[in-house]
């Protein structure tokens, strides 16, 4: 990508296009863009609206326009703020699916490796090295105060004395921390051929190389045990 | 000898024919569901008719006086056309009442059987019938025409009331994608009535469009200039309670404020036009067509809006789709023609 003197990227009107049509020709569009009278019932139901300067009503009148100006806008930063609640598609009169769009806006993100995409992801690299090396999304050892400051105050007594904590739950658990669950071989082959069919892996690549790499060594030894 | 015609159903449109019908020297039969008269209007107690706040009763009561006077119109109250034949170019009917049923015959038959107000509780954003304070257009109009203007909840009067448009009309969830037509009007007028006749209660009107078509136009920017009637464009998200037994409208405020969560007092919402269970019945019953929205579809609605596609039987008032009063009489009279016609024609 090219910069300015500022260092703001130029971006070309033909990327932007692209993206526009990217968009347009998802098997999705159809259902999720129909008509608005910008009746504001989406962002009204909306809760990130209450802490970000984000409205579901002008993603989808953005779409609606048919400007790839317009709709460019919005894939920095502005796509990341939604919740994916869906609150919007439950009350929209005209049955529009804002948060829809923003899941083809985001997916054409990652898929086209975009800063942004990158920058919100960073965080889930321990959540996806996780679930490619265990078949597990979170084990106890992955609850360190850096990764969770919403979880309040306690995080750090929390996060101490997790196998002594772990023996202290009164259900069959595996002991250990690394895991919450054993998966098997056969489920975890499984796993990857999903991956590789939904692209999960080249998504991977795309937006953190160095990730990628050691979730391609662990694949492989997986595979060929 | 004269002609014999059925009408079936009471309100403003099948009042105004029968009386049209009368007045020709027709024979009517005027086949009447409630115990009483007057169709929605009189049911839900409507006061005051827009556009120059008339009392209903100069209309409504109008019509029922004259159809009652009428020699010539048999009112069968609390009752419903059984079955249905047709015989030749007429038609056999069944009408069956308290008193028994009576099988006659009639030369041709106007179809009145109206609309039902649309049931907010079907959506459950409103919130309606969870909080008292939360009613809707004919609850209110009822309120104001049994003077009794007050809070459900603890009986006192609302300081700040809103009132919330397109409820149950434009939006794909409810099943109805069409305009109410009136709804618009009914509560700029309502909002006009409270303001003067409770001057110290503010009114709020949220909504997506104002359709105050033709020369309703006046109400509407009456209510901003002579009442201060807050208008603000934002269609309600959820209604939700609040403290000091309040109602909290939650929406955006599309051009000025954004966000916004308001605490009201009261609010009103524009509930609008159904078919209602009548309309298929009776469309199954005479075999007449029904459309997609759930009313009765006209043969061609901008040539014959007044007729069935069924030869001689004709269509009246808002059982043909959302309608003001003033448009279901006219329809009356002119459906009142037709079958006047063709009776006539066919005798």
């Amino acid at each position: 990508m090219e910069y300015d003197e500022n260092g703001v990227s130029i971006v070309p009107a033909e990327l932007k296009k692209d993206i526009f049509e990217e968009a347009r020709k998802d098997f999705r569009y159809e259902e999720y863009v129909r008509g608005c009278l910008n009746c504001g019932v989406c962002t009204g139901g909306c809760p990130p609206h209450r802490f970000f300067d984000f409205s579901p009503r002008i993603v989808l009148q953005k779409m609606k326009s048919k400007d790839p100006e317009l709709i460019w806008t919005m894939m920095d930063e502005y796509v990341w703020a939604c919740f994916q609640c869906f609150t919007c598609a439950m009350i929209c009169p005209f049955l529009n699916s804002p948060g829809g769009v923003i899941a083809i806006l985001r997916e054409i993100a990652v898929r086209r490796g975009f800063e942004s995409a990158k920058k919100v992801l960073k965080p889930y690299s321990r959540v996806l090295l996780k679930l490619t090396a265990y078949g597990n999304q979170l084990s106890p050892d992955m609850i360190q105060p850096d990764f969770f400051p919403d979880w309040g105050p306690h995080i750090g007594y929390a996060s101490t004395d997790l196998a002594v904590k772990r023996k202290a739950i009164p259900m069959p658990t595996l002991q250990v921390t690394n895991l919450a669950w054993d998966v098997a071989p056969e489920t975890m082959k499984e796993l990857y051929d999903i991956f590789d069919e939904a692209g999960v892996f080249k998504i991977i690549e795309s937006v953190d190389p160095s990730l990628y790499e050691i979730i391609q060594d662990i694949v492989d030894d997986v595979r060929s045990s | 000898m004269s002609e014999n015609i059925l009408v079936i159903g009471g309100g403003p449109a099948g009042l105004n024919a029968a009386v049209m019908l009368s007045e020709l020297g027709v024979n009517v039969a005027l086949v009447e569901r409630d115990s009483f008269l007057g169709g929605n209007p009189k049911k839900f107690k409507y006061k005051f008719l827009f556009p120059d706040m008339q009392p209903a009763d100069n209309v409504i009561g109008e019509l029922i006086k004259k159809t009652e006077s009428a020699g010539n119109i048999k009112v069968y109250y609390s009752s419903e056309v059984s079955d249905f034949k047709e015989n030749g170019k007429k038609f056999d009917a069944v009408i069956k009442s308290a008193s028994g049923s009576e099988t006659k015959t009639f030369d041709s038959v106007i179809v009145a059987t109206g609309f039902e107000h649309f049931d907010p509780a079907r959506d459950a954003k409103y919130s309606y019938q969870l909080f008292d304070d939360v009613i809707d257009i004919k609850d209110l109009e009822r309120m104001m025409g049994e003077n009794n203007f007050v809070r459900p909840s603890n009986g006192k009067p609302p300081k700040k009331v809103a009132f919330i448009l397109c409820v149950g009309s434009r939006d794909r969830h409810v099943g109805n994608q069409y305009c109410s037509r009136v709804c618009c009007t009914v509560s700029v007028k309502q909002a006009i009535e409270m303001r003067e006749h409770f001057p110290d209660c503010e009114a709020y009107i949220f909504y997506m469009d104002i359709r105050t078509y033709g020369f309703f136009e006046d109400l509407y920017w009456k209510a901003m200039e002579e009442h201060d009637v807050q208008i603000v464009k934002g269609r309600i998200a959820e209604i939700t309670s609040g403290p000091d037994n309040t109602v909290v409208c939650k929406g955006e405020d599309t051009l000025l404020r954004g966000p916004f969560e308001i605490p009201f007092d009261m609010v009103v919402l524009a509930s609008g036009m159904e078919g209602g269970p009548q309309s298929p019945e009776i469309s199954n019953k005479l075999g007449i067509e029904l459309d997609e929205h759930g009313f009765l579809k006209p043969e061609n609605v901008t040539l014959s809006p007044f007729k069935s596609n069924k030869p001689g039987v004709f269509l009246a008032g808002a059982c043909t789709g959302p309608k003001a009063i003033s448009d279901s009489i006219t329809e009356g009279a002119a459906a009142a023609m037709n079958a006047y016609t063709y009776a006539v024609k066919n005798r």
